[in-house]
């Protein structure tokens, strides 16, 4: 397939997100969509899928004028998109959501879809080890990525856009991809693949196309943009400060004591977890993602409510079994997944940047007081646009993850519990937020840091906890010498710590 | 296709406002309706009109099929405030009249000035209670808080049932299952010299004082965070279960102050099916409002002139009351018609 963007633009109110793009994809290449966080790479996507209809410009297929309208269009003219927000339906399971997704189920298929076999081979081609009867909600990140990617594969595209799927996949998960995706350009089709970061370029991209404010910057062959090259189109002359951690001083105590922590979540566990945060420290929690991460994080947070053990903070028990302090000012909480987890999509980001606190807010809430302070707040983290009244949902996934981390970092908390705070970040933002979480720490919070990233753990933190199948299998300061042992301990093998 | 046509139609109407737009659905498709039953549209609705607004009776009478619709789409329009959907009206606003009845009868060889207070109170609270049973099961059990309040509904009203066809049976009404008189005292202070009483005012003060908190207070930002995102109101700290009993205990006092005020005033007695959907209506006009508490005003006026209307069709146009049941569905249908064709597609 042949497919030929020209001039497409897309307003959304007062901002211009699509402004006159011209893009040429072709059947067997891997096409690579970078640029910063609100540059148009998701919009310019939903309007080749048919989720919002352009303002101007012209799609051709194959040398076909094609108008898309809706995303049956797009399947109809042999698009699949996976999206950056997941679209599976957390309550059903694996098997329903393929079933309800695949164009032969009849609308009246009722409580069949427990039985359905429609659409379950390629999920089954590309994982086989996620369970169908399993409900989605109980599954990994990783497994619901895979899951979303059978569903857009079951259309049998031939154009098939992927919008940051490795952003919240471990190192295992990404090579599995990156092959995926090779193997599908192979077979003839082709790909968009949007991504922020450079590994997922050199690995799998032919070509690649940089936008920012709305347009195509930059594009050309992958063999032609080496990482020094992309980084300077996507970030310009800016210097990326590398953000570091301050050394931890010997004697720093306590400041967070996770004790015989055990809790239950829809999908995984944790057992017994035991971890001591010193005051300015960086703990990272390693570990295949499913493995209790989710949970633990929940449990620290005082989200969920642990089985048994607490979470003392600064010598007091702040969450335990039927006990639950509020977290505000005390502990913040990036969780992951922020769509779901984290903002109230269809209200105005001043109300969302005060989520946590409300009930510090005076009984009759001074409205123009909260959106000067978010306003501020906006600004100083490059939550853009930087409008207090615009609804959150309207946010460039990157965005939203900023507004999360904009409201949960302002302050000078006790703990800090992150998951994947940098997910969907662009360059500039991953450093920018690495500072201000480095920065509290360094400023005495302690920080529970959970990470698919190997790398990042090891240069960023002071030590790493593996987490495995809900226990911590141990913990080691963060150290090239002990990656083999992280490694060992992240697949199950306790004893090759001699290694 | 014809797409642009389309979009510069909707464009040309969006000025004209959904309330317009909507009001003509309605008067086309009743004409229609009128025109099928063989009558001639214009002077149907020329009668409908005259029994809705014809005269300072009609309009009273309207005003009195208005009073309990409010006060029921209030009680439906607080527990969507946290995303709850209550159908539940219906139902309170019997546990209403049986609660305040049963304070009225204890009191009865002497009524004195609390009688009326206290009745008021005891309708709300008996409302109250079996909309807390519902939220309670929701939040406790994860029972669907739509199913029970359906079928708390058929519970309430067999309820009233049994107690006027057994204990609270007056005996001087001879065959007629109903309760004695209420005495005067029991009865809320009749507004210029009609049927409509006092209710009705209390209804719209507590509509705009709804709307103020729930539009101005920091209660009225949790709740909204609730609806829009419940698992981030958790994450947040934010306490569902309380909130939603809350809504739902205010929603369910207010369904029960219309039934214990529409039993003493109006009908001046308890008997059975005296809510006459006014529930239902209830709920219907919190869906046409979008839950917005002023909105619910006028269109509880609407509705209840629509409903009062029927009886002037059966007196002058014979034609069976029930025809205003149709044209209330066709009201609602011409609403779902309008806000389909503007927003589909809607760009952004
Ligand atoms: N439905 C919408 N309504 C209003 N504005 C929108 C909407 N969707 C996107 N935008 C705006 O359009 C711009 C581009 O957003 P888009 O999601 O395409 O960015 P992106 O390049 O995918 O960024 P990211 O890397 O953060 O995912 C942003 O400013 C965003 O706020
Ligand atoms: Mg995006």
């Amino acid at each position: 397939m042949h497919l030929q963007l020209r001039s497409i633009a897309k307003r959304f109110g007062a901002i211009l997100a699509v402004d006159g793009v011209d893009l040429d994809v072709d059947g067997g290449e891997v096409l690579a969509l970078l640029g910063e966080n609100g540059a148009g790479k998701s919009t310019l996507m939903k309007l080749l899928y048919g989720v919002h209809r352009p303002d101007a410009g012209q799609v051709t297929i194959d040398g076909r004028a094609t108008r898309i309208d809706s995303p049956r269009d797009a399947m109809a003219s042999g698009i699949g998109m996976v999206f950056q927000q997941f679209s599976v339906i957390p309550a059903l399971t694996v098997r329903e959501n393929l079933a309800l997704a695949h164009a032969s189920t009849p609308w009246f298929t009722g409580r069949g879809a427990r039985r359905a076999t429609a659409g379950l081979a390629p999920l089954a081609a590309i994982a086989p080890d996620v369970p169908m009867d399993a409900r989605v909600s109980s599954l990994s990140v990783g497994q619901m990525q895979l899951v979303e990617l059978a569903k857009a594969l079951q259309q049998d595209p031939r154009l098939l856009i992927l919008d940051e799927p490795t952003a919240v996949l471990g190192d295992d998960e990404v090579r599995r991809l990156w092959s995926l995706i090779r193997g599908f350009a192979t077979r003839g089709l082709a790909v968009v693949l949007i991504t922020h970061k450079l590994a997922d370029v050199a690995a799998c991209a032919d070509r690649v196309a940089v936008m920012r404010r709305g347009r195509v910057v930059a594009s050309g062959a992958a063999r032609d943009f080496d990482a020094t090259r992309l980084l300077r189109t996507m970030v310009g002359e800016r210097d990326l400060a590398a953000p570091s951690t301050a050394p931890l001083p010997a004697d720093a105590p306590t400041r967070v004591w996770i004790r015989g922590l055990s809790a239950r979540g829809p999908g995984s566990r944790i057992d017994g977890v035991d971890l001591r945060i010193a005051r300015g420290e960086v703990l990272g929690i390693a570990g295949v993602s499913g493995h209790g991460q989710d949970v633990l994080a929940d449990a620290c947070a005082g989200v969920l409510s642990p089985d048994a053990g607490e979470v003392i903070v600064d010598g007091e028990t702040l969450f335990a079994p039927r006990q639950r302090a509020p977290r505000a000012g005390r502990v913040a909480y990036i969780p992951e997944q922020p769509i779901r987890n984290a903002v109230a999509p269809d209200l105005p980001l001043a109300l969302n940047l005060h989520l946590d606190r409300l009930h510090t807010l005076p009984a009759i809430p001074d409205r123009r007081r909260m959106e000067a302070d978010a306003r501020a707040l906006l600004t100083r983290f490059d939550v853009r646009p930087a409008d207090p009244t615009m609804a959150a949902g309207r946010l460039s996934g990157g965005n939203l993850q900023k507004l999360v981390a904009a409201r949960e970092l302002c302050g000078a908390p006790a703990l800090v519990v992150a998951s994947h705070p940098t997910m969907g970040l662009d360059l500039a933002a991953s450093a920018f937020l690495y500072h201000q979480l480095f920065a509290l720490a360094q400023a005495g919070s302690a920080v529970l840091w959970i990470s698919e990233d190997l790398d990042d753990l090891l240069h960023h933190a002071h030590r790493i906890a593996v987490l495995h199948r809900g226990r911590i299998a141990g913990v080691v300061p963060a150290d090239q010498r002990h990656r083999q042992t992280i490694g060992a301990w992240m697949t199950g093998h306790a004893d090759a710590e001699a290694a | 296709m014809s797409g642009g046509t389309v979009d510069r139609a909707r464009a040309m109407a969006a000025p004209l406002g959904r309330p317009a737009l909507a009001a003509a659905a309605f008067v086309v498709l009743a004409a229609a309706f009128f025109a099928v039953i063989g009558r001639n549209p214009l002077s149907m609705i020329g009668v409908v009109l005259e029994a809705a607004a014809g005269d300072s009776y009609a309009i009273g009478e309207s005003l009195v099929r208005a009073t309990p619709i409010l006060l029921c789409a209030l009680a439906t329009a607080l527990p969507a405030r946290v995303g709850l959907i209550s159908v539940g009206a219906e139902g309170q606003f019997y546990a209403g009249a049986i609660a305040g009845t049963g304070t009225v009868l204890s009191m009865l060889p002497t009524p004195g000035w609390t009688m009326l207070p206290l009745m008021l109170v005891t309708g709300a609270l008996g409302g109250m209670a079996l909309s807390l049973l519902a939220g309670l099961l929701r939040t406790g059990l994860q029972v669907n808080e739509t199913i029970s309040t359906l079928l708390t509904n058929y519970v309430a009203a067999l309820l009233v049932t049994w107690l006027v066809y057994g204990p609270w049976k007056s005996p001087a009404s001879q065959g007629w299952p109903a309760t004695v008189e209420f005495p005067a005292a029991a009865k809320l202070p009749a507004l210029f010299d009609s049927r409509v009483h006092a209710g009705l005012l209390i209804g719209i003060a507590l509509a705009v004082v709804l709307h103020l908190v729930l539009t101005r207070s920091r209660w009225g930002l949790v709740l909204d965070v609730l609806r829009s995102n419940p698992r981030a109101g958790l994450v947040a700290g934010l306490d569902f279960r309380r909130n939603a009993l809350i809504v739902m205990a205010l929603g369910g006092a207010l369904a029960g102050l219309a039934g214990i005020a529409e039993t003493a005033s109006i009908q001046g007695r308890l008997q059975s099916d005296i809510a006459g959907g006014a529930g239902f209506s209830g709920f219907l006009v919190a869906w046409l409002a979008r839950n917005h508490c002023l909105r619910i005003i006028p269109l509880s006026l609407l509705v209840g002139a629509l409903l009062a209307s029927g009886d002037g069709l059966q007196m002058f146009a014979q034609v069976p009351s029930s025809v205003t049941l149709v044209i209330q569905g066709l009201l609602f249908v011409a609403v779902l018609l309008v806000n389909g064709w503007l927003d589909r597609k809607r760009p952004g």
